[in-house]
C-alpha cells in the first residue's frame, strides 16, 4: 500500500491472470474449498438428473392422460347432446421443456382441470396436496440448489479471497510488487467467475436437451443469462465483504449473515408481505356473487324460465312463425346454447378479476427483487421456464376456451340435429328417450388439446424487470467493489 | 453464586459493546415480530373469511329454499358449506393451510366429484412459502446460533488472548459457560418474546406456550452444544462455521428431500385423477344403463329401501341421486387407497422426521397447532360424513315414505354439529 504508483498502473491480462491462477491454487490445496467445490457441482448434477427423469415422466403421463380422455369423449355412443355436456372433458397441464430445471408451480397447482358445462371448475390434484410435507424448506430441483445453495458455496470459497491477503499481511507486498489494485481485484473475481462457470456446467448441459425438446433458442439463453447474472451478483457481493474486512472471520460471519437474509428471510417475507397486504378473497367467496349473477340469467335446462322470453320473440321474429313449435330449430338447444353464452360471460368475468387479483399479489412479492436477488431471479427463472403463475393463468383460460368451444357445438348440435317435439317427450317412455338421440359422430367436435406455454417473446418481456433488478445490483455492486478498491491502495 | 451473577453481568456488559451480535439480535427480534404480526394477521383473515362465508351460505340457501318446494330441487340447489378454522396456536405454525383447502361448499351430488375441487391460496407464494414462526425456529434459529457460537473461542484463539483470558479466569466455565448463557439467553429472548406477545393475543393456553418453549429450548440447545463441541475441537472460526452450516444443509434439505423421494417410490397410490374418471364414468352409465342395475346397486348399501323402492319410467328425482350415490360406491375403493397412501406418506414421513431436527420441530409444532397434512385429511373426513348426514336426512323423503313438507328442513344437519360429533 506504500507504492503509490501501484494504483495507477494499467489493468494487465497477464498480471489478472496469475492473480487467478494463484486464486485457484490456494482453492486446490485447501481441503475445504475442494470439497464444497465437488458437493456443490454433485448436487446440481444429481439435481438436474432427477428432476429431468420425473418431469419427463411427467410429461409421458399427463400426455397418455390427455390422448385417453380424448378417445374416451368420442367413442362415447349415440346420446342426447346436452348428456355430453354433461358427460364432459378432461384437460391437463403439460409441462413445459425447461420445468426439468425449475418446475416452478407445477406441483402447487392442480395439473389437469375437468371441463362440462355450466361450471368453471378449479384444477385438481396438485401433487403437493399429496406430498410428505419434507420439502417444506427446499426442493431438489436444479433451480432451487442453484438459487439458495449455489451462493452459499461461492460464500463457503471465496469468503476469505481478499481478507486472507490483508489478514496475513501479503496484500501490500502483492501490491507492492506492481499489481495494481483493479488488477488483483480483477483476478480474484475472475477466479470466483470460474467456479460460477462450473455451477453453470450443469444447468448449461440440461438446457441444450431442452432446445432439443422443442424450446426457443432466446429463452434458453435468457434462462441461462439469468442465472449467470445472479451468480455474478454473488461473487460481486463476496469479493467486495471480503475486501471491506481486515479479518477472515468477520468477512465470513457478514457473508453468511447477507447469505440468510437475501437467500432465506427475504423471500419468505417477500410472499407473506404480499399475502398480508392483497390479501385474495379465493374462489369460494366470489362464487356467490357468480351464483347471484347467474340467478338472474335463468336456468338454461328449463326453456319455460321467463328469462328466456326475449329469445323466444327474436327467434319467432328471424323465422317469422307464431309459436316454437313451427321453429325450424330446437328451442330448447337455442336456450341452452344461449344461456351457456351469456353464463360464460358472467364466469370469465369473475375468473378475470380473481386472476388479476392473483397476480397483483406475485408482482408485488416480486418487487423485492429489488432487496435481494434471490427473488429477483426466483421470479425469471419460473418466468422464462414458463412455470410461473401466470403460466397457470394461460392454462386456466385455454381449458376455458375449449370448454367453451365444445360446450357450444354440443349444443349446436342440439339445435340443428335434434326434433324439437321428439327433444320435448324424450322423457315419456323408454322408446322415446331412445329417439332423442343423435348420432355419435357428432362427438368429433371435440378439438385436441395440447397446452402450449407463452410464446418466448412474451416471456422475455415479462422477465424485463427481473433482469433490470438483477442488473442493478451488478452496477452497484461494481461501484462500491471501485470505492473499496481506492481504499485499498 | 455471587461469582456467576458478576462474570454474567461483565459478559453482558462485554456483548452489548460487540456490534455484530446486537445487529444479528435486533434482526432476529424484527423478523420473528415480523412472523408473528403476519401469523396474526393472517389468522384473523381466515376468520374473517369464515364469517362472511357462513352467512353468504345461509343467505344463498335461504334462497334457494324459498324457491323450491320439491324435496328433489331443494337438494339440488342447496348448497352446504364446511370449513375448518384456524386453531388458536395457527399464528405461529400456518402449516399447511396453504396447500390444502379449508373451506369447502358441496351439495347432495356425487361427493367424489365434488371433494377435490379446491380453493388454495396463490401458487407461487405457496411455492415460496410464508415466513412463521415454526420456519424462524426450525430452519433460522441454528443459523443464528451458528453465528453466535461458533467464534467463542476462536477469537480469542486467534488473537492470542486464549491463553491470557484462561489463565487469569477463575475457571474456564466461568468466562465461556457465562458467555454462552448470556448470548443464550438474548437469543432466546429475541425469539420467544414476540411469540408470548402473539400467544397472549391469540388466548393460546398457558399449557401449550409451555410446551412450545420447552421445543424450542430443547432444539436451541441442541444446536447450541453441537455448535460450542465443535467450536473447541478446530481453530479457526471459519472453518468451524462452515461445518456447522453443512450439518445444517444435511438436516434441514438433503435428509429431508431423501426422505421424500424414498417414500414417493415405495408407496403407490392410486392416481387423483382416476378417482374423478371412475366416479364420472359410474354416474354417466347411470343415464344409459336399465334403472333396474341402479336400483340393485343401491339398495344393496341401503337395504332399508329395498321393498318398497321404484323408479318410474320416466324422468325421477330419486333414481338421478340413486345413480349419484352408486358413482360414489364406484369409486369409494380408488378414494380410500388414495386417502391410505396420502396417510402413509404422512406417517413414513414422520420417520423420516426422526433423522432431521428442523423437520421434528415443524412437524410436532404444525400438529399442535393442527395445521399439517393430518388436520387436513381430518377436515376431509369431516365433509366426508356431513355430506352422509345429508344422504341420510333426504333419503327417507327420496327413497321412503316418509311425506316431504317443508318444515322438516329445519331438522338438515349442520356442520358445526357433525364436527363436534366426529371429533368426539
Amino acid at each position: 500500500m506504500t507504492v503509490a504508483s501501484s494504483g495507477t498502473s494499467p489493468l494487465s491480462m497477464s498480471v489478472i491472470l496469475s492473480v487467478t491462477k494463484d486464486e485457484w491454487r490456494y482453492w486446490m490445496r485447501s481441503k475445504l474449498a475442494l470439497s464444497v467445490l465437488v458437493i456443490g457441482v454433485l448436487l446440481t448434477l444429481g439435481s438436474v438428473i432427477v428432476t429431468s427423469i420425473q418431469m419427463i415422466e411427467l410429461n409421458h403421463q399427463r400426455q397418455s392422460l390427455q390422448n385417453n380422455a380424448e378417445d374416451t369423449f368420442v367413442d362415447q355412443p349415440d346420446r342426447h347432446p346436452h348428456r355430453m355436456v354433461h358427460y364432459g372433458h378432461y384437460a391437463f397441464r403439460l409441462p413445459s421443456p425447461l420445468s426439468m430445471l425449475d418446475p416452478g408451480v407445477d406441483a402447487y397447482t392442480g395439473n389437469s382441470i375437468f371441463l362440462e358445462g355450466h361450471r368453471q371448475n378449479s384444477a385438481m390434484f396438485a401433487e403437493q396436496r399429496q406430498g410428505t410435507a419434507l420439502t417444506k424448506l427446499g426442493s431438489l430441483s436444479p433451480s432451487f440448489i442453484v438459487q439458495m445453495l449455489a451462493p452459499l458455496l461461492l460464500v463457503l470459497i471465496g469468503y476469505s479471497t481478499v481478507s486472507r491477503e490483508r489478514e496475513s499481511h501479503t496484500l501490500s507486498f502483492i501490491l507492492g510488487q506492481g499489481t495494481s489494485v483493479g488488477s488483483l481485484l480483477m483476478g480474484k473475481a475472475l477466479a470466483l467467475f470460474f467456479i460460477v462457470c462450473l455451477i453453470m456446467a450443469p444447468l448449461i448441459v440440461s438446457s441444450v436437451f431442452a432446445l432439443y425438446q422443442g424450446e426457443s433458442i432466446a429463452i434458453v439463453i435468457s434462462f441461462l443469462l439469468g442465472y449467470m447474472l445472479y451468480l455474478i451478483v454473488w461473487a460481486l457481493v463476496i469479493l467486495a465483504i471480503s475486501s471491506v474486512f481486515s479479518k477472515n472471520s468477520e468477512s465470513f460471519t457478514s457473508l453468511i449473515f447477507l447469505w440468510v437474509l437475501l437467500c432465506i428471510a427475504l423471500p419468505r417475507i417477500a410472499s407473506t408481505t404480499a399475502a398480508t397486504i392483497a390479501p385474495n378473497p379465493g374462489k369460494l367467496e366470489t362464487d356467490f356473487a357468480v351464483i347471484a349473477e347467474l340467478r338472474k340469467l335463468g336456468d338454461g335446462h328449463n326453456a319455460n324460465d321467463p328469462a328466456f322470453d326475449k329469445l323466444k320473440a327474436s327467434l319467432l321474429k328471424q323465422y317469422n312463425v307464431d309459436s316454437i313449435d313451427q321453429l325450424p330449430i330446437n328451442f330448447r338447444g337455442a336456450v341452452a346454447r344461449n344461456s351457456e353464452a351469456e353464463l360464460t360471460q358472467v364466469l370469465n368475468r369473475f375468473a378475470e378479476q380473481s386472476m388479476a387479483k392473483e397476480l397483483e399479489q406475485t408482482l408485488l412479492a416480486r418487487h423485492f427483487g429489488w432487496l435481494s436477488p434471490m427473488v429477483a431471479i426466483r421470479s425469471l427463472s419460473m418466468i422464462n421456464a414458463g412455470t410461473s403463475i401466470e403460466t397457470h393463468h394461460r392454462f386456466l383460460r385455454e381449458t376455458e376456451a375449449l370448454r367453451f368451444d365444445f360446450v357450444q357445438a354440443l349444443n349446436t348440435v342440439h339445435v340443428e340435429q335434434l326434433d324439437y317435439q321428439i327433444d320435448i317427450n324424450r322423457s315419456n317412455d323408454e322408446a322415446s328417450s331412445r329417439k332423442a338421440r343423435v348420432s355419435a359422430e357428432n362427438w368429433q367436435v371435440l378439438k385436441d388439446f395440447k397446452f402450449e406455454i407463452d410464446s418466448p417473446s412474451t416471456r422475455l418481456s415479462r422477465s424485463v424487470s427481473s433482469y433490470l433488478q438483477l442488473l442493478i445490483w451488478v452496477a452497484f455492486l461494481s461501484l462500491i467493489i471501485k470505492n473499496i478498491g481506492r481504499r485499498l491502495q | 453464586m455471587s461469582q456467576l451473577v458478576n462474570s454474567i453481568t461483565r459478559e453482558w456488559r462485554f456483548m452489548l459493546r460487540q456490534k455484530y451480535i446486537l445487529v444479528l439480535l435486533l434482526c432476529t427480534l424484527i423478523v420473528t415480530s415480523f412472523s408473528i404480526f403476519s401469523g396474526i394477521k393472517e389468522v384473523s383473515q381466515q376468520h374473517q373469511t369464515i364469517e362472511r362465508l357462513k352467512q353468504a351460505d345461509l343467505k344463498d340457501r335461504s334462497e334457494a329454499q324459498a324457491k323450491y318446494d320439491d324435496v328433489g330441487s331443494l337438494a339440488y340447489y342447496s348448497f352446504h358449506l364446511s370449513y375448518s378454522a384456524p386453531s388458536n396456536l395457527a399464528f405461529a405454525a400456518l402449516g399447511e393451510r396453504d396447500v390444502y383447502p379449508w373451506k369447502h361448499r358441496i351439495r347432495m351430488l356425487a361427493l367424489e366429484g365434488q371433494i377435490y375441487e379446491s380453493d388454495a391460496q396463490n401458487a407461487e407464494l405457496a411455492q415460496a412459502g410464508k415466513i412463521d414462526f415454526v420456519f424462524i425456529i426450525s430452519a433460522l434459529s441454528p443459523l443464528i446460533i451458528i453465528l453466535l457460537f461458533h467464534d467463542l473461542f476462536a477469537n480469542e484463539r486467534n488473537s492470542g488472548r486464549h491463553d491470557l483470558l484462561v489463565s487469569t479466569s477463575i475457571s474456564s466455565f466461568s468466562l465461556w459457560g457465562a458467555r454462552s448463557i448470556v448470548r443464550f439467553l438474548a437469543l432466546f429472548v429475541c425469539l420467544m418474546l414476540p411469540f408470548y406477545i402473539g400467544a397472549a393475543i391469540s388466548s393460546v393456553s398457558v399449557t401449550m406456550v409451555v410446551a412450545i418453549s420447552a421445543i424450542v429450548l430443547v432444539y436451541m440447545l441442541l444446536w447450541t452444544l453441537l455448535s460450542i463441541w465443535w467450536a473447541q475441537k478446530q481453530n479457526t472460526a471459519p472453518r468451524i462455521a462452515s461445518s456447522l452450516i453443512g450439518i445444517w444443509v444435511l438436516f434441514a434439505f438433503i435428509i429431508p428431500i431423501l426422505g421424500d423421494l424414498a417414500i414417493n417410490h415405495s408407496v403407490h397410490s392410486p392416481k387423483g385423477g382416476d378417482i374423478v374418471l371412475t366416479q364420472r364414468e359410474a354416474v354417466n352409465d347411470g343415464w344409459d344403463l336399465p334403472k333396474e342395475a341402479t336400483l340393485k346397486a343401491f339398495v344393496e348399501t341401503h337395504p332399508k329401501y329395498k321393498d318398497n323402492l321404484v323408479f318410474k319410467n320416466t324422468w325421477a328425482w330419486n333414481w338421478y341421486y340413486a345413480f349419484q350415490q352408486v358413482g360414489d360406491q364406484t369409486a369409494a375403493e380408488l378414494s380410500q387407497a388414495y386417502r391410505d397412501a396420502s396417510l402413509h406418506k404422512y406417517e413414513l414421513a414422520g420417520w423420516v422426521s426422526l433423522l432431521s431436527p428442523p423437520m421434528l420441530v415443524q412437524r410436532s409444532m404444525t400438529r399442535m397447532a393442527e395445521t399439517d397434512a393430518l388436520a387436513a385429511f381430518e377436515y376431509e373426513q369431516q365433509i366426508r360424513d356431513f355430506h352422509k348426514a345429508l344422504r341420510m336426512f333426504y333419503y327417507p323423503f327420496m327413497f321412503g315414505d316418509v311425506e316431504f313438507e317443508k318444515q322438516a328442513l329445519n331438522e338438515m344437519p349442520d356442520f358445526e354439529v357433525i364436527k363436534t360429533h366426529v371429533s368426539e
